[in-house]
């Protein structure tokens, strides 16, 4: 049997197998699917049912706040029940299916960007993002994508500093496509005689030999009072970007030598305002009526881009990355919109019909040692694990990225004579009118060093020698790019690293 | 050459009134009035600026295709210098917001 109700098991039952994968969520799945016929046994132990059980969900709740200088504090304290789901399949059951890979920016070293690259290169990421892809069930990306296969839908020519950055959709979500997410979580398990998928089964502490440099076992609680044990030769957490830090620090601060773990929490939100109290609206005016299709055409059965800065883009502005999303406006432009676009189109195209599209931007969330996640001891969930506090911080150096970007995707449009930008938000109301996605980066992130990173560069946890990372946790920077792409080509690599580690043939 | 307000009236008429909007999406005409708030707010922010002689600078022999296309330079130099001024969010190329206080 497949799917095992880890409830009704018997009491102190221990669980054994080569591979233990905590967490059956999108990461969990795309290692667990690599194990097929490996020869080896694997274990998914996974907190969730088959469904959602808000007493399950009610685990995941904590406090939160987010701050950014010179803007009133915002109280995000739902955002940790509502921004992930505690149920098999993970995350997976509710997200868009956005995929984009990161830019090669993101991976790139970046003087001006304290904290930034990766011990990997987008190169070297290619034939896991290929491989990634085919798991999504999606159309592979080149890596250089910053050309349009179609002639009828152009990118938008403003320079060298901007290019047209494509996002594609699965239909692998639960959101999307219920009965194919289900086949896609469930029909590997149970066609797999080595894998078995522990459900209501809660890691609640890992816990090391007494030398400190290996996992021994975990402990695994049910909702009904059972407790159990789990062994492995290897072991990858995949609980998700919050989950994972949470049981590391419950853990006694496992990987923490760096005093990193928690620290750095990246995330992405947008910005845009529409139709605001003084009917002010984000937008971007294209001067000459370039048709702009290959941005604002977002359906699912085709690729779109945004506009997004290049990495020397990003060194002349000394920001970070940063994107700009088009949406089409159906609505009459107000007379100083009409003025402004009027002058704009004769200057810049001779009196060609322009286009004013409205728009959100999006900044990447810079690494700051300031902006964690804690515990929260006198708080705990109906487990007894402690709850978390995420203490969500943008900086000077954040806010000045975004502006800068903005200005200078402005005056880009402008030079080449193709449009203008419009961005009526003080920067004292930015925490106010941001919009947060369910994206947590960043929290045990990848470095060679120990005292830079909490797992390596084989995503390993430095100084344990079989406990694993998989997530957005170990991204060292979090770009725009939605990450579950990116995610699953990196558990591509890691169980690729696992066989090898465990003499399974590839 | 030198222009009366008349002329310049007339000039920045005849750069807005050709711009074309989709019909769906966009209105028929510009409004003057509107591009006149702008150049209030322009010419509020810069109080120091002899608009007599910006009018024969930015528009020296009347208005013509040939200084259609030394204002779209200046407009793309502007740009490429960050001169640039803000209006309600709009980020406008000092030279585009000179022609709209030209209105006022």
């Amino acid at each position: 049997m497949a799917f095992i109700d880890a409830r009704t098991l018997p009491e102190a039952t221990e669980i054994e197998a080569d591979l233990v994968i905590i967490g059956g969520g999108m990461a969990g799945i795309a290692i667990a699917k690599q194990w097929i016929a490996s020869g080896k046994s694997v274990a998914i132990l996974e907190s969730g049912g088959r469904e959602m059980d808000m007493e399950i969900q009610a685990l995941y709740a904590g406090g939160g706040v987010m701050r950014a200088p010179g803007n009133p504090d915002r109280n995000i304290d739902d955002y940790l029940i509502q921004s992930r789901v505690r149920r098999y399949g993970g995350s997976g059951n509710v997200w868009g299916g956005k995929c984009v890979p990161l830019d090669e920016a993101d991976f790139a070293p970046r003087a001006w960007i304290d904290r930034s690259g990766w011990p990997v290169t987008r190169a070297e990421m290619q034939p896991f993002y290929d491989r990634a892809c085919d798991l999504l069930q999606i159309p592979r990306f080149d890596r250089d994508w910053d050309s349009n296969p179609d002639a009828a839908r152009p990118p938008l020519a403003i320079g060298d500093d901007f290019f047209a950055a494509p996002r594609v959709f699965t239909a692998l979500s639960g959101e999307v496509d219920r009965p194919r997410f289900d086949a896609w979580c469930n029909a590997f398990v149970e066609g797999a005689d080595n894998i078995r998928v522990y459900l209501h089964a809660n890691v609640t502490a890992i816990r090391l030999h007494r030398n400190g440099r290996q996992v021994e076992a975990l402990g695994v609680a049910c909702l009904n009072g059972r407790r159990h044990t789990a062994r492995g030769r290897a072991y990858v957490l995949a609980t998700g970007g919050i989950e994972n830090v949470r049981l590391l620090l419950a853990s006694g601060g496992i990987g923490n030598h760096g005093d990193l773990l928690g620290r750095c929490f990246m995330g992405h939100v947008t910005f845009g305002v529409y139709e605001n109290a003084d009917g002010l609206n984000t937008m971007l005016c294209v001067s000459d009526g370039q048709n702009m299709s290959l941005y604002t055409n977002n359906s699912r059965d085709i690729a779109h881009c945004v506009i997004a800065s290049t990495l020397e883009g990003q060194r002349r502005f000394g920001a970070g990355n940063f994107t700009t999303t088009l949406f089409d406006s159906e609505t009459a432009p107000p007379p100083e919109d009409a003025a402004v676009l009027a002058l704009a189109s004769q200057l810049d195209a001779g009196g060609a019909s322009a286009r004013r599209h409205f728009c959100f931007f999006m900044s990447e969330h810079l690494p700051n040692l300031e902006s964690r996640l804690m515990l929260a001891p006198e708080h705990t969930d109906a487990l007894g694990t402690p709850r978390v506090f995420l203490d969500w911080v943008y900086s000077e150096r954040d806010l000045d990225s975004l502006e800068r970007s903005i200005a200078a995707l402005g005056d880009a449009l402008g030079a080449a004579g193709k449009g203008r930008i419009r961005w009526p938000v003080d920067r004292s109301s930015l925490l106010s009118i941001l919009s947060m996605s369910r994206h947590h980066i960043g929290m045990t992130r990848m470095h060679r060093d120990p005292e830079h990173g909490v797992v390596d560069e084989n995503c390993r946890v430095h100084g344990v020698r079989n406990l694993y990372i998989a997530g957005t946790s170990v991204f060292p920077t979090s770009g725009i790019a939605n990450p579950t792409l990116t995610l699953t080509a990196l558990c591509l690599r890691l169980s690729d690293h696992l066989k090898r580690q465990m003499g399974v043939r590839a | 050459m030198s222009l009366n307000k008349r002329d310049v009236l007339r000039a920045l008429a005849a750069l807005t009134a050709g711009a074309a909007f989709p019909a769906t999406a966009q209105t028929a005409a510009p409004d003057l009035s509107a591009g006149r708030a702008i150049g209030a707010a322009y010419r509020a922010a810069n109080p120091a600026v002899d608009f007599t002689a910006l009018r024969r600078e930015l528009l020296p022999r009347g208005f013509s295709s040939d200084a259609a296309a030394q204002l779209r330079q200046r407009v793309a130099a502007d740009f490429r210098a960050a001169r640039v001024f803000m209006f309600k969010g709009w980020r406008l190329s000092e030279t585009e917001a000179r022609l709209f206080a030209l209105l006022t």
